[in-house]
């Protein structure tokens, strides 16, 4: 496809662009010309929007629909779709439909379904059979049929030795194991974060220690294995600050942080309300604190909208029986840029791709166009106007955000709001 | 006479001083009503009342019952396994169904916290919180001031100590909200196992050692121990928990004052409390089940004005 961009202000730190307003040519989905003004050449499409903002296509390595299985959560048509409405290019897809994605042909129905579209799916395999934690899942097989890592959504394994197997094994089919970390015995029957608020409310509390002590092990096994570990969303300061000295000893894990995380806390648990319900919980102000600056430094390598849609049968409910998880694709940017200036916001949604071996795009003539515009200036407040899933349930329904998204160009493809 | 700051009781954390003082002078003179010969008064006649229990309950369910069948009101009563009602959706559209045959006001027990805020968002209607999950249980913790006002003068300056499952309890929460509004020094006492870890995020501090607490009080309120509500256990056996947190006689009589003893029941006579202790002139046990009506009737009374406005 052809496609001039005109007036756009590039965002992109590593760039020669950074900062400039410019036009953009691309010819068959290539970026074949920047310049501070071109002419048409021949009658293409233009692409023109007020402030308009443009970066490398943004990554988000938590991703949930809910096909096959769960399509009234969520389709991959419509899933795909809200991704690009929301910026994204690449999304990391997680197991968890059903039956969960353990099988190479359960990875090949995924990526066959969607590559045609304009977001491009990057599956992750279940790491044990059904997501059962007792068995390996066929990893090399999954991994031949294009699944990035694998992961037993939100279940924490409780067998530290499957654990350290599965590093093990993951090792010489070199591929990556990302691992949620939450002692089941400990958390108990909990819904909420242990702390002045659930005591408040006399909501059942998850101790930070449910997950720290998991962080802790995990650590070790990785240490001990000398493999590499993923450590998806997590959520206390006592997580970063092992994370941190895990990686000053060389030891090769990674997490990421869910943005719900840092933009809500729990006391705003205090009317109940089941869309904020969310593993791992929502925790402190203060010790969001702790995990912005750990963004910020770069401990938590990426943050994701850990993008969750469930049926509203199951969130508007009494908030003990709430299924956990909320959407947040389409609140990704406006919370992230209300939290952050806009080139770090940005670059925040850019980073991850590496870790799973993602390919990751440029800004620059000749390349192909992997590209998302919006707007960093908008202030609103976020409702279900501005949802673009099947589910409703999104934890950031009231707040006020600031910073929309246009759309997205990516493999070949134009896909805009308008 | 003045009027509440809300218009549901959903919990004493959402109550002024100046409201639980209102309910407390409304209840002086309905406890004069019902030591009346004819005990009843006409002022709900065209109120009607739902009394929703998703939880089992007797006393608080006859004590509510009573209370609005004395301020002459209409009343339904609705009660149901918790199973049958675990999805949410299902409790909006039961309560919707019967405020559809014109309910005014709704009385809802539940085991879910947050269960009266979650439908007083979803329903019109007057909603009054008979105890939900381990949250909120207003009205017991009203009728327990009550209590303590009623035989030592006062609340402000009294010394409080809270003794037994203080995790499960939703009598304890609301206890600890109305005592600090109301001026009085609240302990939490019991293993450290049944005590949330903030506790004293709410202005009480914590007392192991039940001797200790019981020289320092001036009423203690002993609580049940709720095995029912509990995955794990939380203390070796009741042997020893009798052992550590009971309160008998012998106890009672080595303190160098005397203490008042409550409880909001139902009682396990021989664990928290001996029979000789809940049966002493000491114990305030049922004087609270008799202003559990009075405070009850209040209640409903003042929400009940505000719907006819």
């Amino acid at each position: 496809m052809n496609l001039l961009i005109k007036s756009a202000t590039i965002v992109d730190k590593a760039s020669k662009y950074n900062g400039k307003k410019v036009d953009i040519l691309i010819e068959k989905g290539t970026i074949s010309k920047i310049r501070s003004k071109i002419d048409n050449p021949a009658n293409f499409k233009e692409f023109k929007r007020d402030n308009l903002h443009v970066s490398l296509g943004w990554f988000d390595s938590s991703v949930s629909f809910g096909e096959p299985g769960y399509e009234e959560r969520e389709t991959l048509e419509n899933g795909l779709k809200t991704a690009a409405l929301s910026g994204f290019t690449d999304i990391v897809l997680n197991p968890n439909t059903n039956p969960v994605i353990d099988s190479a042909t359960d990875v090949s129905y995924i990526k066959t379904t969607t590559s045609s579209n304009a977001v491009r799916i990057h599956p992750l395999g279940s790491l044990t059979k059904g997501s059962k934690g007792v068995d390996l899942a066929e990893l090399y097989d999954m991994k031949k049929s294009g699944a990035v890592g694998f992961y037993d959504y939100k279940k924490s394994i409780s067998n530290a030795n499957l654990v350290k197997i599965a590093i093990q094994y993951s090792q010489t089919c070199d591929t990556l194991v990302c691992m949620f970390s939450e002692d089941e015995k400990i958390k108990g029957s909990g819904v909420a974060n242990e702390d002045v608020s659930s005591t408040h409310l006399g909501l059942k509390g998850i101790a930070p220690l449910a997950e720290e002590i998991q962080i802790a092990r995990n650590i070790y096994l990785t240490e001990y294995t000398g493999g590499k570990l993923h450590l998806p969303t997590i959520s206390t300061d006592g997580s970063v600050a092992q994370i941190k000295n895990a990686k000053k000893s060389g030891i090769d894990v990674s997490c990421s942080v869910a943005i719900h995380n840092l933009f809500l806390d729990d006391s705003m648990l205090d009317q109940f309300d089941g869309n904020l319900r969310v593993s791992p919980p929502l925790r402190t102000i203060k010790n969001n604190k702790v995990l912005i600056k750990a963004v910020k430094d770069s401990v938590i390598d990426m943050v994701t909208s850990d993008h969750s849609p469930i049926d509203i049968e199951d969130k508007k409910v009494a908030f003990e029986h709430a299924k956990n998880g909320t959407i947040g694709l389409e609140s990704a940017f406006g919370a992230l840029n209300s939290l952050f200036d806009t080139e770090l916001a940005v670059e925040l949604l850019i980073k991850g791709r590496e870790r799973f071996k993602i390919e990751s795009p440029s800004i620059g003539e000749g390349v192909e166009a992997n590209l998302t515009f919006f707007n960093p200036d908008t202030a609103y407040t976020f409702s279900e106007d501005h949802i673009h899933s099947t589910s409703k349930n999104s934890a950031f329904l009231g707040q006020e955000l600031k910073g929309s998204v246009y759309g997205i160009f990516s493999n070949n493809k134009l896909v805009t709001n308008q | 006479m003045g009027e509440l700051s809300v218009s549901h009781l959903l919990g004493i954390k959402y109550l002024q001083k100046s409201d639980i003082d209102l309910i407390f002078e409304t209840a002086d003179h309905f406890k004069e009503v019902i030591n009346r010969p004819i005990k009843k008064v006409p002022s709900l006649r065209d109120i009607t009342i739902a009394n929703l229990f998703f939880e089992n309950s007797t006393r608080t369910r006859l004590s509510f019952e009573l209370a609005e069948k004395r301020l002459s009101a209409d009343v339904v009563n609705f009660s149901a396994a918790s199973s049958s009602v675990k999805k949410g959706e299902t409790l909006v559209d039961t309560v919707n169904n019967i405020l559809s045959m014109k309910v005014d006001m709704v009385v809802m027990r539940h085991p879910n916290p947050g269960a009266g805020v979650f439908l007083s968002k979803h329903v019109n209607a007057s909603i009054i919180n008979a105890g939900d999950g381990a949250h909120e249980h207003p009205t017991q913790a009203l009728l327990d001031s009550y209590s303590i006002r009623e035989r030592l003068g006062d609340v402000a300056g009294k010394k409080v100590v809270i003794v037994g499952d203080i995790l499960h309890s939703r009598v304890a929460l609301s206890n600890i909200f109305a005592l600090n509004k109301l001026g009085a020094k609240v302990k939490v006492c019991g293993p450290l196992t049944l005590i949330p870890k903030h506790i004293e995020s709410l202005g009480v501090t914590v007392e192991p050692n039940l001797e200790k607490a019981l020289n320092w009080c001036d009423v203690a309120n002993m609580l049940r121990v709720q095995n029912e509500r509990m995955e794990v256990s939380y203390f070796p056996s009741t042997r020893e928990y009798r052992q550590q947190f009971g309160v008998n006689k012998q106890l009672l009589n080595s303190l160098d004052k005397e203490i008042v003893i409550m409880h909001p029941g139902p009682i396990n006579r021989g664990v928290e409390i001996t029979s000789d202790v809940a049966d002493s002139k000491q114990a305030i046990i049922l004087d609270q089940v008799e202003n559990g009506v009075a405070i009850r009737m209040a209640v409903i009374y003042l929400l009940a004005s505000k719907i006819k406005q």
